[in-house]
């Protein structure tokens, strides 16, 4: 999961009015677009400290440029939310779904010259599963037989993956997924070599070594920098650049600082302030340096659907009809955003079903004050409308705020708070009202939103009542868990597909989200010395692809 | 003075547990777990990796016991490990102290050098054009804060000019802009200082004494004048020594300069309450040292002080 940092890029912004006369980027386009780049060339560029580059723990956008371009596993997800084959050269699915038989590209190697074979994928994953890796991420292992006896310390490998032969890795499953190989384009499912020894090795956590297009220079210098040169050995198609220079920045500034790195030409790759985003624009689009993109994240008002004002379906639809997400997006977000309509994301091209959410499309303040007064939601009644603090999330809040207020009659407590405690009231089995809430899915799959969401499954309530799965929204609907499970016992992608479909329109009619917008990526980049620059499924630039000009 | 030295080194230990103490308590009494959600996401942690992370960092444990054991491992200069890495807090924090010392040492110089020679020349050349626009700068670098004149440094230095590198990388080059952010608004404090302490010591009737004794300008300007109005300027800058961390906080944010003032704010944000400690820790032993420098100091400079 890589979780809603919507508007971690919003925090370094500070507004300071200094009008931008320099002439940023670099010398005049000297060729026309080409893009037969050349090889060589240094990428810069500016991340946050990752929590970890190595496989076993790497979770965060940032941690993964890091460890996917390091590491090559099985499949790869594409920018448009597909995946594609990566070191698998065939996957084979028994028809109860519960093991899958995957071909491994024979011949290719660890930059240390160990064979990536079956064994490396098993030691791999094993590694992750360990519970004395305490790792983030090593849920998404969870279906594989085994999993519980290695969490628990009982053994060391897990019990359901094995290795016919050389190049064969066979994988066994407690239940049936039909959508495994989806999943193992996450990094976590990266082959390791033996050099990586147990997930606590400092050694290699710090400098991994991977079969990736790049490899490390030296080590991980923290808060300082990460170097990544090209892999002259790389099994698959290898990159073009020679070097890849990665200063990490400080959270709180690093988007100001990427700007102006850019902007002073030290930078190849850059976010942006919100309140540059309107110069920056007139400045970079006309230079064919701008990229927008709607990516793989939604931004929702998470409606506690069990309890108090929220609990009946047209209040839901109440609030939706009294916001007006076009004024916040032009007001708020400098028209930078687009609105949302759906619970999936567009990226998810597929299953996309644009407009399935009537009450988004546009303020109707006579159907909202309608709908909430058959729901009973009275002017004068109290609305909860938590988020959390120091995010950049105060201005839409506001804005959300005044125009619940102004069309229904209510008084709207917006609270924020620090995320830690804002996520434990969230839990707690007494909240109510409404919640700022982003999601992201780890692999392209709707079933990664769907499924966690608002599966029934996914409320998991401890004994004191408490949500510890990530439906907070406590959102029940028995024909909603019914497609879902019918689409994850289906072997068919289209029939899933279709299936996941409908278990959105189940679950938009009954308004389980109310979706607000989508989340969408702004970038600059440096077009004019590199060739094939785009932004990948983790918002990151397509490095293995960059050439120069 | 050795007995002198040893009760203020006794006193020393006793601020520090003081400081862990009240820390320990206001942090672990904030509401939220602190290893309970997976850093800068809206995920709640796999509960079974957080049973593990609070073995790994003690969190099982009663607050007391927690506490007795820090300070248990801080005797053997062990400041426990952060919760986003799992690295040893004296291993991330050495380096960027001694990053933030290299700028606030830069910083003091500047105040120093600055500093005293504008209150020097404001005060010898009492209501010229100089001392007037000394006045008048003073007040101004006071008047400004230190963010605002940081930004606009970088802009124009930085991005407009290109005259400076935008990322720190030790250099001496990246040090400047920080170092004059941090250093300005003690510099102009530390001008006025020297001009008013300069004023006072040139009426006293032993400077009169000396002039009339045909003793050089210069002899009576650094001999007598100066050595005595710098006691009020050291006392001040020991003082600010201390509180540049609070600057610390926001040069090193504008900059990217990675050193603890960066570590606190960061740490505050993520709830990594062992650097947070560690950070604090660190900085009341500075601060509680470098007061008893200051009063050394007092001393060399002035015989009249005595120390018991």
């Amino acid at each position: 999961m890589r979780g809603a940092r919507s508007a971690k890029w919003v925090a370094g912004a500070i507004v300071i009015a200094l009008a931008a006369t320099a002439c940023g980027g670099s010398d005049d386009d000297s060729g026309d677009d080409n893009d037969s780049g050349k090889a060589g060339g240094t990428f810069r560029m500016g991340i946050t400290e990752p929590v970890a580059i190595d496989p076993y723990n790497a979770q965060e956008s940032e941690g993964i440029l890091v460890t996917d371009n390091l590491f090559t596993g099985l499949y790869e997800p594409t920018s448009d939310g597909e995946v594609v084959p990566a070191l698998a050269t065939s996957k084979e699915v028994s028809s109860d779904g519960k093991t899958w038989t995957f071909k491994i590209k024979a011949g290719t190697k660890f930059s240390n010259g160990e064979p990536v074979n079956a064994e490396a994928f098993i030691r791999g994953w094993s590694r992750v599963a360990q519970k004395s890796a305490a790792s983030d991420v090593a849920y998404h292992m969870a279906g594989i037989a085994g999993f519980d006896d290695v969490q628990a310390g009982k053994a060391d490998t897990l019990s359901g993956l094995s290795a016919p032969d050389e190049n064969t890795l066979q994988v066994k499953l407690s239940a049936p997924d039909f959508e495994f190989d989806i999943k193992t384009s996450h990094t976590v499912f990266s082959p390791v070599p033996e050099a990586a020894g147990d997930a606590k090795n400092k050694t290699y956590n710090e400098a991994p070594i991977g079969n990736g297009p790049f490899k490390m220079q030296g080590k991980w210098e923290h808060n300082k920098s990460i170097t990544l040169v090209r892999n002259d050995d790389y099994g698959l198609t290898k990159a073009q650049l020679d070097t890849v220079q990665i200063d990490i920045l400080n959270a709180n500034n690093g988007v100001t600082l990427e700007y102006q790195g850019f902007e002073s030409g030290q930078y190849d790759w850059a976010r942006m302030p919100t309140p540059q985003l309107p110069t920056a624009k007139a400045k970079y689009e006309p230079q064919d340096e701008w990229i927008q993109q709607d990516t793989n994240g939604m931004n929702y008002l998470l409606p506690i659907t069990d309890n108090g004002p929220m609990k009946d379906q047209k209040a839901r639809e109440a609030v939706s009809y009294a916001i007006d997400r076009d004024a916040i997006i032009k007001g708020v977000f400098q028209g930078m955003y687009t609105k949302s309509t759906t619970i999936l994301p567009p990226v998810f091209q597929d299953v996309y079903q644009k407009d399935l959410c009537t009450s988004c499309i546009k303020q109707d303040k006579a159907k909202a004050k309608q709908l909430a007064s058959e729901a009973g939601l009275e002017p004068g009644s109290t609305l909860e409308l938590a988020y959390n603090t120091g995010s950049g999330h105060e201005e839409w809040i506001q804005a959300v705020q005044q125009q619940l207020e102004d069309v229904l009659g209510v008084k709207v407590t917006a609270t924020g708070k620090p995320f830690a405690e804002l996520l434990e009231d969230q839990q707690k089995s007494g909240a109510t009202g409404l919640y700022r809430y982003a999601w992201g899915a780890d692999y392209p799959t709707p079933d990664n939103y769907l499924f966690p969401l608002l599966d029934t499954a996914s409320i998991n309530k401890d004994s004191s009542g408490n949500v510890t799965g990530d439906n907070r929204s406590r959102y029940s609907n028995k024909a909603f868990d019914d497609l879902v499970a019918q689409a994850r016992a289906s072997n068919d992608p289209a029939a899933r597909n279709e299936l996941y479909k409908q278990a959105e329109k189940v679950a938009m009619d009954d308004m389980a989200l109310i979706p607000l917008w989508n989340r969408t990526q702004l970038r600059l980049a440096n077009t004019k010395e590199f060739a094939n620059i785009e932004m990948d499924f983790h918002e990151n630039p397509n490095l293995a692809e960059i050439s120069q000009k | 003075m050795g007995r002198y030295v040893a009760r203020r080194l006794g006193q020393l230990i006793v601020v520090v547990l003081g400081a862990t103490m009240i820390l320990f308590a206001c942090l672990f009494v904030l509401p939220g777990d602190p290893v309970g959600q997976i850093a800068g996401s809206d995920k709640a942690r796999d509960p079974a990796v957080i049973k593990q992370l609070h073995e790994q960092y003690g969190l099982d444990e009663p607050l007391v016991v927690q506490y007795g054991n820090y300070v248990g491992n801080l005797v053997t200069g062990d400041l426990g490990e952060d919760y986003t890495q799992g690295r040893p807090v004296t291993e991330i924090l050495v380096p960027k102290l001694g990053n933030t010392a290299k700028l606030a040492v830069f910083a003091i110089a500047i105040d120093i050098v600055i500093g005293i020679a504008v209150g020097v020349v404001a005060a010898m050349r009492r209501y010229s054009i100089w001392d007037v626009s000394a006045t008048f700068v003073t007040t101004l670098a006071i008047g400004v804060p230190s963010i605002v004149l940081g930004m606009i440094m970088q802009r124009f230095f930085v991005v407009e000019l290109n005259w400076f590198p935008l990322i720190a990388d030790g250099s001496f080059k990246s040090m400047v802009l920080p170092a004059v952010t941090l250093a300005i608004i003690d510099a102009a404090l530390v001008a006025q200082l020297a001009r008013s302490a300069m004023l006072e010591v040139l009426r006293a009737d032993y400077v009169k004494t000396a002039v009339a004794k045909g003793l050089s300008r210069r002899t009576v300007l650094f001999r007598h004048v100066l050595r005595n109005s710098v006691i009020p300027v050291i006392t001040y800058l020991g003082i600010s020594f201390g509180t540049l961390l609070g600057g610390a906080i926001i040069t090193e944010t504008i900059f990217n300069w990675n050193g603890i003032g960066l570590a606190l704010i960061q740490a505050i944000q993520q709830n990594n309450n062992p650097i947070i400690v560690g950070v604090v820790t660190i900085s009341v032993a500075v601060f509680v040292l470098l007061n008893l420098v200051v009063d050394l100091l007092y001393a060399a400079l002035d015989p009249r002080i005595r120390l018991a």
